[in-house]
């Protein structure tokens, strides 16, 4: 069915298989006799997909790389695994990797560091100095030593839930659950209170098994609705606001690949900043959805899935990447742009 | 005195091609009903999708097929194995260009249908073997960072001659032509 006529070689094998006779120094025969091109090398593997920014785009605002932790020349801070980034009081940076949290001074001095719960996957500091870790079906409470304050479970029970991503907005603990598609909130004692992503919607499209989310000053959720190219605004009752983004390889405002952008944060002046896989790169949004700075793609491993954010008091912004196992500082120029406010 | 040696002569001679007769030919029923209990397939963690599966196959068709593993794969409206991503988008915002030269790879709408926006379908993509030549572009597309790596190459046994000798096991780079026990468990479960 819809094969081409049998040449005479292959009914010879056919009818040589049906027969039983080994066949081997036949095929050698006519393997190199019919078919010498087989003899060939590889062709050489294409790169990964080509991202064609065609319109020429000129930054508003400029982002200068300031500092960087972990695999820097001689200095090998993690081993095996860089999951998740926070900031804390003092705009400490809490940082989950190889299976423990390493806590940093603004300026890159380890201060500490204490051992997680297994399969963590993602963190938040409270304006208490609590650390709230997310884990597979469970959320984790430690105090700032790493002292176990505590912990609940997660999602109603049908399912298992998978714990991507961890917020606190006012007094809730917001958790996304890839597995569910949906955002829950719950309050600090694990009591469950609602869930976000799912009025007037079918749920976020995650083909890639994660979703990230963000909380801005204004108590306002953002999430990274990678499936659908989107960055989706939610108030905390659940009710959908807005939402920016679609496809795109040729303006760079747009989402490349099948599900973009993986990761999301948000500045304290109300800015956007999303992290994309293929492309591997993080891009700064005003609120409305205005494409304001790249930090582009030579600054990060281009097979990382995930480019961890996190934004300081300061607007820096800080990347995890999870291939190269470093943490990136990258600090606004303040003689480039205009000062939004939300 | 000489009869009888040259008769013993005879007599030990005949033994010695009979005994050697015998070795050889339990070794040929062994080493074929060895052969006969595995068969070549393809092992995706070592494949590089490099077309030289669709090249050097003994079949002018070549008997490696993509295939799509739907639990790993995302359902995503936008397919880098599908879609050229790369290429101009239309009017609806969607790719012109297709990956598959020979348009194996199919798309249709599964799941609940949101007609007004498609970002909410889901959508299931299918290889016709019919068409597909084994040539890996839709593998290559797939492996992440790009996709959820769900498409791989595999050795089709409707398709396969079995040859003894493996042509494309020949001359794969990554040696991701592997002998796997009949017709039982392939290298991809084996890596799940």
């Amino acid at each position: 069915m819809g094969t081409s006529v049998e040449s005479k070689q292959e009914k010879l094998l056919r009818r040589l298989k049906e027969l039983g006779i080994p066949s081997a120094a036949a095929i050698g025969a006519f393997s190199s006799l019919a078919k010498p091109e087989s003899r060939k090398t590889a062709p050489p593997v294409p790169p990964l997909i080509q991202v064609d920014l065609s319109k020429p785009f000129a930054p508003s605002h400029k982002y200068a790389l300031s500092l960087t932790l972990g695999r820097a020349g001689s200095v090998h801070l993690f081993s095996n695994s860089l999951i998740g980034v926070a900031i804390g009081a003092a705009d400490r940076i809490y940082v989950l990797g190889d299976g423990q949290v390493f806590i940093f001074e603004p300026g890159g001095n380890l201060v500490r560091k204490w051992k997680a719960q297994e399969h963590a996957s993602c963190l938040v500091v409270s304006p208490d100095k609590k650390v709230f870790i997310g884990a597979s079906g469970r959320v984790e409470i430690y105090g700032d030593e790493g002292n176990r304050l505590g912990g609940f479970s997660i999602g109603d029970g049908s399912k298992p839930a998978s714990v991507t991503s961890i917020k606190i907005n006012r007094s809730e603990i917001l958790v996304a659950d890839a597995a569910a598609r949906l955002i829950h909130r719950y309050d600090i004692n694990g009591r469950r209170l609602g869930e976000i992503g799912t009025q007037g919607h079918s749920g976020f499209m995650l083909p890639n098994r994660t979703l990230d989310i963000a909380v801005d000053s204004r108590n306002v959720i953002w999430a990274a609705d990678a499936g659908r190219h989107r960055v989706s605004s939610w108030n905390s009752d659940g009710q959908p606001i807005g939402r920016f983004g679609k496809f795109g390889t040729h303006n760079v405002e747009d989402f490349v690949g099948c599900c973009n952008p993986v990761n999301i944060a948000v500045a304290p002046d109300g800015k956007i900043v999303t992290g994309e896989k293929v492309a591997a790169r993080v891009k700064v949004y005003s609120s409305e959805g205005k494409i304001l700075a790249v930090i582009g793609s030579e600054h990060f491993d281009p097979n990382c899935l995930h480019l961890h954010l996190a934004v300081d008091s300061k607007g820096r912004v800080i990347v995890a990447d999870p291939v190269r196992l470093q943490l990136k500082v990258f600090s606004p120029d303040i003689n480039s742009g205009v000062r939004e406010s939300l | 005195m000489s009869e009888k040696s040259s008769r013993r002569q005879f007599i030990d001679l005949s033994f010695r091609i009979a005994g050697i007769a015998g070795i050889g030919g339990a070794a040929a029923l062994l080493t074929k009903r060895a052969s006969g209990n595995a068969v070549f397939q393809v092992d995706p963690a070592k494949c590089a999708a490099c077309d030289l599966c669709r090249t050097s196959c003994v079949l002018s068709h070549s008997a490696v097929k993509a295939v799509n593993n739907f639990s790993e794969c995302g359902y995503c409206q936008l397919c880098p194995a599908y879609y050229d991503v790369a290429s101009q988008p239309d009017e609806m915002g969607l790719p012109t260009g297709k990956t598959c030269p020979q348009e194996a790879l199919k798309r249709r709408v599964v799941g609940k249908v949101d007609k007004d926006d498609p970002n909410n379908n889901y959508y299931e993509y299918t290889i016709d073997e019919s068409l597909c030549d084994g040539c890996g572009k839709c593998v290559k597309a797939c492996k992440p960072p790009a996709g959820n790596g769900s498409l791989h190459l595999q050795v089709r046994y409707s398709r396969c001659l079995e040859c003894d000798a493996c042509s494309i096991q020949r001359v794969c780079p990554q040696n991701a032509i592997v002998r796997v026990p009949t017709p039982g468990l392939s290298p991809a479960k084996k890596h799940a």
